[in-house]
């Protein structure tokens, strides 16, 4: 049990070690996957802004570029100075106009134009993106923008954009540096993205290049403040648009609500289904233990059952060689092991006991405490004391110890065999049925108490005259409490009713009350033992004794003996103990070496019939264990050897064989009376 | 035990009354004379019991008749004595009519 105990435990232990550490894995997946999640969110929300800031960038740009055109072509002064003067109003960094060869002709930088020795800047010559700036004179564009960046001519980062001039053919151009883009397109990047979310509580925060924010989604009034790098609780990622440092953060805690939401309904779900499944299976396995608990168990009662069986007296007729009694006896057992029995036995040269018994309560216990009363009451009666000192001692014995107080309820009768007077005590048990003189009756008495039930209980002995020709019928409750399906039980006045028209003699009576109670039951399963002993008071019997030598000629005073003793017996069991008689004779004097042998025949009553009792003083010879012959072979391989005690045991029931002293004793029956002579 | 004998040229019928056994068998068996018959006859019906120490004269008489290729012939068998003959298997060996 402590074993099971541990190795249950142990595998508790080891699915929860199991379960723990798939919980385990599975937040530390989600954890990499939102984290994978965030930054591929944050990826796509910077391909989003570039593209909104550029947008944004370049119609302001554009819008500024058209307001310099308006201004030139208004017939604003185009030496370097004005020019300058004109940027500084339209806050860019630089503005040129150019010819529709691509020629700076006049330019707020003084480096772009034409000097002593050295061209003017030439969009289609210059190289890098500059020739780009060309499809404004080609057509069909009529703005162009070019991202911010590193510019062809000196290095320095700049945006330009520029618009065709259809007034001149060429086009004008602006150049912004980051400060005058910041300047520029501040506005409207603060309303871009001050109600732009990411992945539902992160955003975007743009700041100036020293790092002043410009827009923050989460703290609006923290713009103009300096930008500080988010801590670990954030998801984040820097990157520069349009000369603006963009900053785009995701809190954690979000992914890590969402991850842990997921994690903890797979554990549910997990838990749940490790639940479900170890309830099944352990109903399936404790149906199945049970199931085998149950087979064993059954077999192991089932053994029981034979046990208690096999305890019992079950040769009959007990006794062949008494002719002046007859006791048979039978226990039908419910499916469940009980604790009847039944017994009997000689206490004295004359006396006999005999009796019917049930134990109280079911199974393993009633049947063990059934083997010691059994036993008790035999160790006890065979010294010779009266029954009820019998009853006495048996009671104080079975009391100690009996700390689960069963008891057995018992009704023992022993009977003088030759006077018939019969003494019997009733410890609790349902009274016998009595035929006397043709007249069947309860045999009720004062019942004592049960034996078991508490020490020094005193029982009183009654007593009744057999005759010859009387008998009394034991049994336990199972026979009148048996049940059909209306719940009616078989009940005492059932059984009196059969047995007083039952004519049937020695066992058959025991039969017949069985197969009335299944009649009655109708197919309801027999609810508890039924036990049954019946005794029958034959009598003194007529007998004939006679002392031979082994000569043929005592043979033949012998055969004249049984013929003349058998006169009243009817011709056909006359004729066959006549010829079985034959047999044994011619083998005593035959074969046998003896000296002397004796015969004695037997009448017998209740019911009529014959017992031969034959005796020798030759060698050990049982006839029962002889080999029968073959009776199949053809006449020329027979010979007649053994056809002797064949036709003996064939014919004759019953034959017992014994050695005694000495001499072997042969006792054959023959019964014709088998009609009750009321 | 008392035999008859009667002679019908080749079939010869003899007639048995008392019992079969070992008493009275060896008066039997000196009364089983079968001469030259060709057919014997041996009734019964007068017989109240017999053990097997009839049967073995039967027996004997069955297998003398069949070695010269006679026939021999059980007549009026009693109940007591079909028993025996059932029960030791003589029923099926001997000729019971």
């Amino acid at each position: 049990m402590t074993a099971r105990r541990s190795l249950d435990l142990k595998l508790i232990l080891s699915v929860l070690a199991a379960f723990m550490l798939s919980m385990a894995f599975t937040w530390f997946l989600h954890s990499r996957l939102s984290d994978r999640d965030a930054y591929k969110l944050i990826d796509r929300t910077f391909e989003n802004a570039e593209a909104e800031i550029t947008d944004c960038v370049n119609v302001r740009l554009v819008q500024q570029c058209m307001a310099a055109r308006e201004r030139i072509d208004d017939g604003h002064p185009l030496d370097t100075e004005s020019l300058q003067a004109l940027a500084k109003e339209l806050h860019v960094t630089e503005i040129s106009v150019a010819d529709s060869e691509g020629n700076i002709t006049h330019s707020s930088v003084q480096d772009y134009l034409a000097a002593p020795g050295k061209p003017a800047f030439n969009f289609r010559t210059a190289g890098g993106k500059a020739e780009d700036m060309m499809c404004l004179v080609t057509g069909p564009e009529t703005e162009y923008c070019q991202p911010y960046r590193s510019n062809t001519a000196n290095g320095a980062w700049r945006k330009f954009v520029g618009v065709w001039r259809p007034s001149a053919g060429g086009f004008i151009e602006i150049g912004c540096d980051g400060e005058s883009l910041r300047g520029l397109a501040r506005s409207s990047i603060m309303d871009l993205f001050r109600n732009w979310r990411v992945g539902g509580t992160g955003g975007i925060v743009v700041t100036t290049a020293t790092g002043l924010v410009l827009s923050d989604y989460a703290e609006p009034n923290r713009e103009g403040s300096q930008w500080s790098d988010p801590d670990d609780s954030f998801y984040w990622k820097r990157k520069e648009i349009e000369g603006f440092p963009v900053y785009v953060t995701i809190p954690k805690n979000a992914a890590a609500v969402q991850r842990d939401v997921l994690v903890g309904a797979t554990a549910a779900l997990n838990g749940a289904a490790l639940v479900f499944v170890a309830l099944l299976v352990g109903i399936v396995i404790s149906s199945f233990v049970r199931q085998q608990l149950r087979v064993q168990t059954a077999k192991e009662l089932e053994m029981a059952k034979d046990i208690q069986l096999a305890a019992l007296p079950n040769v009959f007729p007990p006794f062949p060689d008494e002719s002046r009694f007859d006791i048979w006896a039978s226990m039908e057992t419910a499916k469940e092991v009980g604790g009847d029995f039944y017994d009997f036995y000689f206490t004295g040269q004359e006396r006999v006991l005999f009796l019917v018994a049930d134990v109280s309560g079911k199974g393993v216990p009633a049947a063990m405490f059934m083997m010691r009363a059994k036993t008790l009451l035999k160790s006890i009666a065979q010294t010779g004391k009266p029954l009820a000192r019998v009853f006495e001692e048996a009671n104080d014995a079975l009391c100690e110890g009996n700390s689960s107080n069963t008891f057995v309820t018992v009704w023992a009768g022993e009977i003088n065999k030759l006077t018939g007077h019969v003494t019997y005590v009733n410890a609790g048990h349902n009274p016998p049925v009595a035929r006397r003189g043709g007249r069947v009756e309860y045999l009720k008495s004062r019942p004592s108490l049960v034996l078991g039930a508490m020490p020094g209980v005193r029982y009183s002995l009654n007593e009744i005259q057999l005759e010859p020709g009387d008998a009394i019928y034991l049994y336990t409750d199972g026979i009148v409490e048996q049940p059909n399906a209306a719940g009616e039980l078989y009940g005492e006045d059932r059984l009196l009713k059969l047995l007083d028209g039952c004519t049937q003699k020695r066992g058959a009576v025991l039969q017949t009350v069985i197969d009335d109670v299944r009649r009655h039951a109708a197919g309801v399963e027999q609810a508890d033992d039924c036990t049954q002993l019946v005794i029958c008071y034959r009598g003194e019997p007529e007998t004939f004794s006679g002392r031979y030598r082994p000569v043929m000629e005592d043979l033949a005073k012998a055969t004249a003996d049984l013929s003349s003793a058998l006169k009243q017996v009817p011709e056909a069991c006359k004729n066959r103990l006549m010829v079985a008689a034959d047999e044994i004779f011619a083998n005593i004097v035959r074969h046998s070496g003896a000296t002397d042998w004796t015969m004695t025949v037997e009448r017998t009553r209740h019911p009529d019939g014959i017992r031969l009792v034959i005796t020798d003083d030759g060698k050990p010879f049982d006839p029962l264990s002889s080999r029968d012959p073959d009776t199949t072979l053809s006449a020329e391989e027979r010979d007649v050897g053994g056809l002797g005690i064949l036709i003996v045991k064939k014919t004759m029931s019953p034959v017992t064989y014994r050695r005694q002293n000495g001499r072997n004793i042969l006792t054959i029956g023959s019964d014709y009376g088998n009609q009750d002579k009321k | 035990m008392e035999i008859k004998t009667r002679n019908e040229g080749t079939r010869l019928t003899i007639s048995v009354s008392g019992r079969v056994d070992t008493v009275t068998a060896p008066e039997l068996e000196a009364g089983l004379k079968f001469g030259d018959a060709e057919c014997v006859v041996i009734d019964l019906a007068d017989v109240p019991y017999m053990s097997s120490a009839g049967l073995r004269l039967l027996l004997t008489a069955h297998k003398t008749m069949l070695a010269r290729g006679g026939e021999l012939q059980i007549a009026g068998v009693q109940p007591s004595v079909k028993e025996v003959l059932d029960i030791t298997g003589f029923s099926g060996i001997l000729n019971l009519v």
